[in-house]
């Protein structure tokens, strides 16, 4: 029987007009394996996830995403993943509760009621759920999405800089999220600019550079020298 | 400690600046020119044109009476636009801006700035050029020829001081909504003044009372051989309320935003999962949450109402003929779409990416979108209709049969021009503050005045076939009307349903 890994990507390519965003990336990823998106800005780090998550279609080349092809079926690429965007991520005039009611929805998940408010308290957002979000501080939103992304245990679980402007209660909590998934047998990408986080979070690491992937390596290895080294 | 006169200066050079850097952000230059262009043109028509109308017959006995009925009412002409610019100040929480407050936090931007920021962006507004060029054309109508010119100068300083006027009052009671207990105030005071109206008309002294104020004695003067002096009291007046319209603005700018802090920190319980009768249950929670966006948004919910109950009222109380309602769905339905429709998917803001990646058709995204959209004009056109019904009384069926087919025509033709401009034009927009537009300045002049022209056009049309015995003509009317509306809307969806197109939108509307 052939191992077929839950994330696999061949020479993506991403236009926007003029512009190349993701030039010639590779990437495979594992299910039960947390793999970390490292890069400077710019580098197609966003871009990549977006295109994973089914919200950018590929201008070239070949994405698969738990046996789904992005080019032709995001509509079942998104339902087997679960993204926090790297921006904003939320609907300004709608509540935690609200949002977490429509993803649970449409994505069929019934008696969602208890695990949503489990990870509302854990995220310490449960005094603000039925709050709108447009009034939410930045690291309220980044912890609202990670909730969003793992309330129905996809089977990949995409963060794209899930710590940035987070408390270090939320990154604990964002810790436990992507521990939990990789224990279930979930494929964990986590994009971030933070090594150190990324280490911890993360048994692999990939760095991209000017939309290609410069290297592909075990965490462990991707020492500071050698990530400075990868980004200039 | 720098002089009043220097602040100014400074204001005024600040102003130049935010303008400047507005300006160079305007993608199509050669519409713009092209939008001013038909805009000076169609205001010179208005301001020239009627005083040349001259016909025999049964036509001249028809423009000899319309010109008698007006000549007693310019005084309330020249109430009404002093009147609308206070509503449409008060409804966008003082004034536009030409900056989001997001933007502008990081600057130095002083309260006499957004003051005159707001009065440079307040002609960029449909109901300002329509009472405008209404204004124009009344005056027109009834100056005596060798007095047009003059009459007319004396318009355009009234509606200069008229506009200032009302940015001063809409500054002033924005203040007083972000004092304690000052919405209710403000809410309180509103109904007072539209009771006290409603009263004075039921008793019969609403005329003799709008007669009795100084506009009559403007329009009489405006005819006048002293019309020079009016003119330029009407300027002084106008300078004097922009200098001193900068206070209550500077009051008001310095308090906190209560309204949409009590929105953005109010409790909203959830409610079960929609069973709809029809349909399916995905797209009610869509409708349901776009529906959410629009009503908990404090701008679009005080703008949907005003455009409800402002022409409702003027129906009601100014008794106005069929021949006139029948243009005024149209309008209140495009100043709707203007309120956020014309850009549709910044509803969602910078949640656009997470909506994108629910496991939902994008056709039934669009649908509950375009669904959402359609309710908030027909509710406010509707009101309007309804308060019309009230006053008039039922209208004769051929009437009647042509306002409902106009009605629907302009709602499908509003729904299809903006679901496809917010295709092909979308922009990343902050919509938490009612001073806020969804979509630049220019490109809502343009827009504005676009959905003007062609609804009224249109209601023109409508009009024509209630004057005649025919029952069947204004159904045989709106069939191609409609037919090419759901030609363009569908057009829309297509480009929507194409993934490229829409991540094109997704990205731009969630700035990333």
């Amino acid at each position: 029987m052939t191992h077929t890994p839950a994330v696999v990507v061949r020479d993506l390519r991403v236009r926007f007009g003029d512009v190349e965003a993701v030039s010639g990336v590779d990437l495979t990823a594992d299910s039960g394996q947390a793999t970390a998106l490292l890069g400077r800005n710019g580098a197609g780090k966003s871009t990549t996830m977006k295109v994973l998550a089914g919200v950018v279609p590929p201008t070239a080349g070949a994405v698969s995403v738990a046996g789904h092809d992005a080019a032709t079926d995001a509509l079942g690429v998104k339902r087997v993943v679960g993204y926090c965007p790297d921006v904003g991520g939320l609907v300004p005039r709608a509540t935690p509760w609200e949002h977490l009611q429509l993803t649970a929805r449409l994505r069929r998940v019934d008696d969602w009621e208890e695990r949503g408010r489990d990870m509302l308290e854990r995220f310490e957002l449960g005094d603000v759920a039925h709050r709108v979000v447009g009034g939410f501080s930045h690291g309220m939103s980044r912890r609202l999405s990670v909730v969003l992304a793992a309330l129905h245990e996809p089977a990949v679980l995409l963060l794209d800089e899930p710590f940035d402007g987070v408390d270090p209660l939320g990154v604990e909590a964002t810790l436990e999220v992507v521990a939990d998934a990789r224990a279930r047998g979930a494929c964990v990408l986590l994009s971030t600019h933070l090594r150190d986080l990324a280490l911890k979070a993360c048994g692999t690491a990939v760095v991209l550079r000017g939309g290609n992937r410069v290297a592909a390596m075990q965490a462990a290895e991707l020492t500071g020298e050698a990530y400075r080294a990868l980004l200039d | 400690m720098p002089s009043s006169t220097d602040a100014w200066s400074d204001a005024l050079r600040d102003t130049g600046h935010l303008v400047a850097f507005r300006s160079r952000t305007v993608r199509r230059r050669g519409a713009l020119v092209a939008g001013v262009v038909v805009m000076l043109g169609l205001t010179v028509l208005f301001a020239l044109g009627p005083g040349s109308l001259h016909a025999g017959g049964e036509l001249g006995d028809l423009l000899d009476t319309l010109v008698d009925s007006l000549t007693g009412n310019v005084g309330a002409a020249l109430l009404g636009t002093l009147v609308l610019s206070i509503t449409s100040s008060m409804s966008s929480g003082g004034g536009r801006e030409l900056l989001s407050r997001s933007e502008a936090a990081i600057h130095p931007i002083s309260a006499r700035t957004e003051h005159l920021g707001a009065l440079a962006l307040s002609p960029l507004n449909l109901a300002w050029f329509i009472q405008m060029w209404g204004l124009l054309a009344v005056v027109a109508l009834v100056a005596p020829p060798g007095r047009l010119v003059s009459a007319q100068v004396v318009a355009v300083t009234w509606i200069l001081a008229a506009t200032a006027l009302g940015q001063a009052i809409g500054w002033a009671v924005e203040g007083v909504r972000r004092t304690p207990h000052g919405v209710l105030v403000v809410r309180v005071g509103g109904g007072l003044v539209v009771a006290a109206v409603v009263l004075l008309h039921l008793t019969g002294t609403l005329s003799s009372l709008v007669r009795a104020l100084p506009t009559t004695w403007i329009a009489d003067a405006m005819l006048g051989e002293r019309w020079y002096a009016v003119a330029l009291g009407l300027l002084v007046l106008a300078g004097l309320a922009v200098v001193l319209g900068a206070r209550p603005a500077a009051w008001a700018l310095g308090l906190p935003p209560r309204e949409e802090l009590r929105v953005q920190s109010g409790v909203h319980e959830a409610r079960p999962v929609p069973v709809p009768r029809w349909g399916s249950a995905d797209r009610a929670l869509l409708r349901r949450l776009d529906r959410g966006s629009v009503w908990r948004s404090i701008g679009m919910r005080r703008g949907l109402i005003v455009l409800g109950a402002g022409p409702g009222l003027l129906a009601l109380v100014a008794g106005l003929q069929w021949s006139t309602v029948i243009v005024l769905p149209g309008l209140t339905a495009s100043g709707a779409a203007l309120l956020f429709a014309v850009n549709a998917w910044c509803l969602d803001g910078k949640g656009m990416v997470w909506r994108e990646t629910l496991p939902v058709p994008a056709a039934d995204v669009f649908a509950a979108r375009a669904t959402v959209i359609a309710e908030c004009m027909v509710a406010v056109s509707g009101v309007t209709v309804l308060l019309a019904v009230l006053r008039n009384g039922l209208p004769p069926l051929v009437t009647g049969l042509s306002v409902l087919a106009c009605w629907l025509v302009v709602v499908v033709q509003i729904l299809a021009t903006a679901m496809s401009w917010s295709v092909r034009s979308p922009y990343s927009v902050d919509l938490s503050s009612p001073r806020a537009t969804p979509a630049p300045h220019a490109a809502m002049a343009a827009y504005a005045g676009k959905l003007s022209l062609v609804t009224t056009m249109t209601a023109l049309l409508f009009t024509g076939a209630a004057a005649t015995p025919v029952a069947w003509l204004p159904i045989a009317m709106a069939v191609p009307f409609l037919a090419w509306s759901t030609w363009k809307l569908r057009r829309a969806r297509r480009r929507w349903l194409a993934p490229v197109e829409r991540a094109r939108i997704v990205l731009t509307v969630a700035a990333v």
